[in-house]
This record gives structure tokens, sequence and C-alpha cells, in this order.
């Protein structure tokens, strides 16, 4: 199939493995379900540190169990990467520790306190949930099929977030004003999530072409803008006065870009913030410090595994 | 304090703080598959921790926060063997432990099930059934570990290491004798002790591993049964209480039947 035919059939789960695709469309969709999966493994290494914190043994449950999904996440979305053909999974985790892989600007920000839990868990997942609930509608069926899971799991992670907030915003004074204070810190991130307006950013003409995308991210911050300033207002976060949101002549919502840093968030795209390297670096060490375990599974799937005993429950 | 209370106090704490060290693998496992498998264990063992505790709130009156958050630290009686903090990317002593643990566990829970206490019999056989797949898992891994000379070489340094503080698994307080003498637990420690050894000596030596003995191992100062305890300890429950000392709520978040 050419690229003109990729575009006239694009349509929703309209592309599988069993399509002769244009290694253009076949890289286009790697770069975005690496960068789905990537955000995945990183925005686990932020709920980690909350499971630590957690103030009571339901919240380390929960907290313990959101880290779990998204590396489920990652799995699932490695996977579907995978079916493309381009890369394989090795590679995807290797270019991540090698500070090639690219991730959600929000995941480049350590964090340090339960106040920043629902910052993380709640908006950012919740703008998470507004991209991937379209994403179910993407052309490539895999990753397609990857989002009915991962947005159903979401779903509870949201909860687990708003809930968070809910408390927090219940408790004395000085919760409140810390928790307004981390809100002020994130909000501009969360608003650049969705990234720049159309005309700025270049591989979302054709991801939307070959129905890769399906939604713009104007729309995107639009629908997640309608939803959570409500919500933000609700539980008694006041809505920082820069960047300024206002309301189009058509009832949409709409950030001032000129508002936000965007020299950040393309320093943070090419991995180069202070942040990048603390995140990728804990992640390499890590990953470093366990890559004799690797090697060994390699010589027991080379020796003892392939007798066709190798243990079930050792993965 | 009841014997029931003393053995449930036993049993909640060492799940606690054994996956309190698991969940420090999230994430960092070395591949997707074991940080899964790993996280899957961490979550049964603080859902077993909750379910002790439970009965500890039900039965002797005591509530979250005396259990878990406000309680002195010397006052915890877990074993020093899951409090000791894990040499970074030391899988091998992660696998080890949890072996060691998890024979322990099953024996103990074993000499659970005829409990002259209903309300521990009643909650042996849920836990019993999910830590069988925690010793296949650590089996496994040992079976995997040991087949190259690089990485046994890792786990015979983690039993090395480890063996001496396993025993205190074992390590008897003032209340065993009422324990026994009750029936909340039909075999004594000292038995148990017994059967694990019996078990785990074997199995380790028949992958190349050694197996310091018994009788001549050095006991840790710190016996953890009776809340002396390493420093790796001490840190580990400041690091874990700090949050919930920070936020003062007025009591610590209960979210049964929702998403825990």
């Amino acid at each position: 199939m050419n690229i003109e035919a990729v575009k006239e059939r694009a349509g929703p789960r309209e592309f599988s493995p069993a399509d002769d695709l244009p290694r253009e469309y076949r890289e286009a969709a790697t770069r975005m379900i690496q960068f789905h999966a990537n955000s995945e493994v990183m925005g686990g290494y932020l709920d980690k540190e909350f499971t630590r914190m957690a103030p009571s043994l339901d919240r380390k449950l929960a907290c313990t169990a959101k880290c779990q999904d998204e590396i489920g996440h990652a799995q699932l979305l490695y996977r579907a990467a995978e079916s493309l053909g381009v890369k394989t999974r090795e590679q995807m985790l290797d270019e991540l520790q090698a500070g090639e892989g690219k991730f959600l600007n929000c995941f480049h920000y350590p964090v340090d306190s339960w106040y920043e839990a629902p910052m993380i868990d709640f908006f950012v997942d919740g703008g998470a949930m507004r991209r991937q609930a379209t994403l179910k509608n993407t052309s490539w069926e895999p990753y397609a099929h990857a989002m009915d899971k991962v947005c159903f799991e979401e779903g509870f992670h949201v909860k687990h977030g708003e809930d968070i907030l809910r408390e927090l915003m219940r408790s004395s004074k000085a919760n409140q004003e810390r928790t307004q204070a981390a809100f002020d810190e994130w909000w501009p991130r969360i608003l650049q999530f969705f990234g720049p307006t159309n005309d700025e950013s270049h591989h979302d003409d054709f991801a939307q072409q070959v129905g890769l995308k399906t939604v713009s991210n104007d729309e995107l911050r639009n629908s997640f803008l309608n939803m959570y300033v409500p919500k933000a207002e609700k539980y008694g976060l006041e809505i920082p006065e820069y960047p300024r949101i206002f309301e189009r002549d058509d009832g949409t919502m709409a950030v001032r870009e000129e508002d936000l840093d965007w020299d950040e968030f393309w320093t943070i795209a090419k991995n180069d913030y202070p942040g990048s390297e603390v995140q990728i670096g804990s992640r390499r060490d890590r990953q470093e410090a366990v890559a004799w375990v690797r090697e060994s599974m390699d010589d027991w799937e080379a020796s003892a595994g392939d007798d066709g005993r190798t243990p079930a429950g050792a993965d | 304090m009841e014997p029931a209370e003393a053995e449930l106090f036993r049993l909640a704490d060492d799940e606690l703080v054994l996956a309190e060290r698991y969940t420090e693998w999230q994430i960092f496992a070395p591949t997707p598959e074991s940080d899964l498998a790993l996280a899957n264990i961490a979550q049964d063992e603080f859902g077993h921790a909750r379910l002790w505790y439970d009965l500890l709130e039900d039965e002797f009156g005591y509530d979250e926060a005396d259990l878990v958050w406000e309680r002195d630290p010397d006052d915890f009686v877990h074993s020093t063997l899951v409090e000791l903090e894990t040499p970074e990317g030391d899988w091998a002593d992660t696998v080890v432990r949890g072996y060691l643990y998890d024979v322990a566990e099953r024996l103990r829970l074993e000499a659970l099930e005829d409990s002259s206490y209903a309300a521990i019999a009643d909650r042996v056989a849920k836990v019993q059934g999910e830590e069988e797949y925690h010793r296949e898992h650590a089996q496994s891994w040992l079976d995997r570990l040991t087949a190259s000379d690089e990485s046994r070489e890792r786990v015979q340094a983690a039993v090395d290491r480890l063996f001496p503080h396993a025993l205190t698994l074992f390590v008897p307080t003032e209340h065993e004798h009422d324990i026994v003498e009750a029936g909340v637990r039909t075999r004594s420690l000292a038995e148990l002790r017994e059967d694990w050894l019996d078990e785990v000596v074997p199995a380790l030596e028949s992958l190349d591993v050694e197996v310091p003995e018994p009788g001549a191992v050095v006991r840790p100062e710190p016996l953890g049964r009776d809340g002396s305890h390493t420093d790796d300890w001490f840190a580990l429950h400041e690091e874990f209480t700090a949050t919930y000392h920070e936020l003062g709520f007025d009591e610590p978040a209960e979210l049964r039947g929702e998403n825990a």
C-alpha cells in the first residue's frame, strides 16, 4: 500500500499487521506508540515515590497497584509498537536508558512531596485520559486495542488522584495552601502536556492524515480545560492568573500560548532539561545495576531453559 | 497481651515490612515481566498485613494509626530478615530473602490452620493460596540464578548474609509458651525452625549453594521479635511515616471496596 492509499483508507482500527504498510506510516506509528510506552514507564517513577509516602495502608495499596498498572501498560504498548516491525522492545528500552527515548514533559520533573500526588494522579492522568480516549479510534489496530485496557484502568487512577486531592483540600489550612502551591507550579506544565497549537507541531499533520491521531492538540486541551477547571475549583483550588485561560467566540476554552515557557518545553522535548537527566539517570543507574540478571536469564534460556521447563512463575 | 494478639503482631509486621522492601523494586526490576510479578507479590503481602491488622482492630480494639503510623518503631516485632535494606541491584538478595521467608511462612500458616482462635484459622486459607505463588516465583528464580557461576555466587553471598537473619523468624518471645498452650499455633517455633531447616538446607545444597551450619551461626544482635532492630529498620520506618506526620490528617484514609 502506498501512502496515498493509507490516507484514503485511514479510519479507526483500519490497519493491522496483516496490511502491507509503507515505512513512513510504520515509523510514525512507532514514534507515537514508543513515546506513549516510555511515558508509562517514566510516569511510574513518580508513582513509585508516592507509594513510599502514602499516608494510609489503603493509599499505599492503591499507589503500588497504579505503579504496576503503568508497567503493564508499557508492556502492552511496547508490544503494539513492536508489531509495526520497526523496532524491538529491547531497542526501545535501550533508547530510553540511553536518554534517546522521548516521553511526556510532565515526567521530566522529579517529585518530592505528597502534595504533588494529585497533580500527577489527577490532573496529568486526567489529561492523559482525554488523549487516550481518542486513541481508541487510532488507525493502528493493536494500538487501539491496547487503549481499551489502558483506558479502563486509567479510570481508576484518576479517581484515586481525585480522592487524594479531595482529602488534602478538606484537611488543614496549611495542607490546602501547600496543595495550591503545588498546583501553581504544575498547572503550566499540565497545559503544555498537550503540546503547542497545531501549526507548531510538525508530526501532527501527517499523524492525523493517516488516522493515527484523530483529534488535534488544541481540541484535547479544550476538552481538558472544560472538564478540569471546574473540578479544580470544586475542590477549592484557584486557577493561576497566568497562563491566561480564555473562552473563544465558539465557547471553547483556550490558553494564551505566549504565557507558557516554550523554551523549557522544547528543552524537555530534547531530554536536555536538568530534571530529564535526574529521571533518565535514575532509571539508567538502576537498569545497569540489574544488567547481570538479564545476562543470567539469557544464559538460562540458552541452556536449561530450552528443555521446555522454563518456570512460569519466574515471569 | 493475649496470645492471639501477640501472634497477630508477628504475622502482620512481617508482611508489612517485607512488602515495603519489595515495592522498592517497582519500575527498577530487571524486566517488565519481573517487575509485574514482584509488584503482585508486594500487593499480596500488603493485603495480608492489612488482613491481620484488621483482625487486631476488630478483636483487640486498635486502629490503623496505632498499629502502623504512630506505633513506636521499637514496638514492631517483625524478623530482621524482612527489614534489611537491599543492596542496589541485588536481585539475588530479594530472591533469597523471598525464598527463606516464603518457606517459613508456609510452615507457620500450616500451624495456624487449626488454630484455636477461629478468626485466625478462618483467614489462613486465603493467605496460603497466595503464598503458594510467591514460593513458586522464588523457587523458579533460584533455579535460574544458580544455573550460572556468576549469578550463583551472588545467591551464595545473599545466603551468607541473610541466613542468620532468617533464623530470627523463629525467635520466641515471652508469649511463646502461651501461644502454643492456648493452641493459637499448633506447632512451637522450635518445631517450625526444625521443619524449615529440613526443607531449605537440602534444597539450597541441591543447587550447589552452601548453607551455614545453623548451630554455628552467630546470631545478629538485634532479634527483631523483641523490638530490637537493625538501623535499616529505623531509617525505613522514618521514611514511610514521614508524610503521615507531615499531613496530620485526622485518620488514615480507608478505601475498602473502592480501588484498593
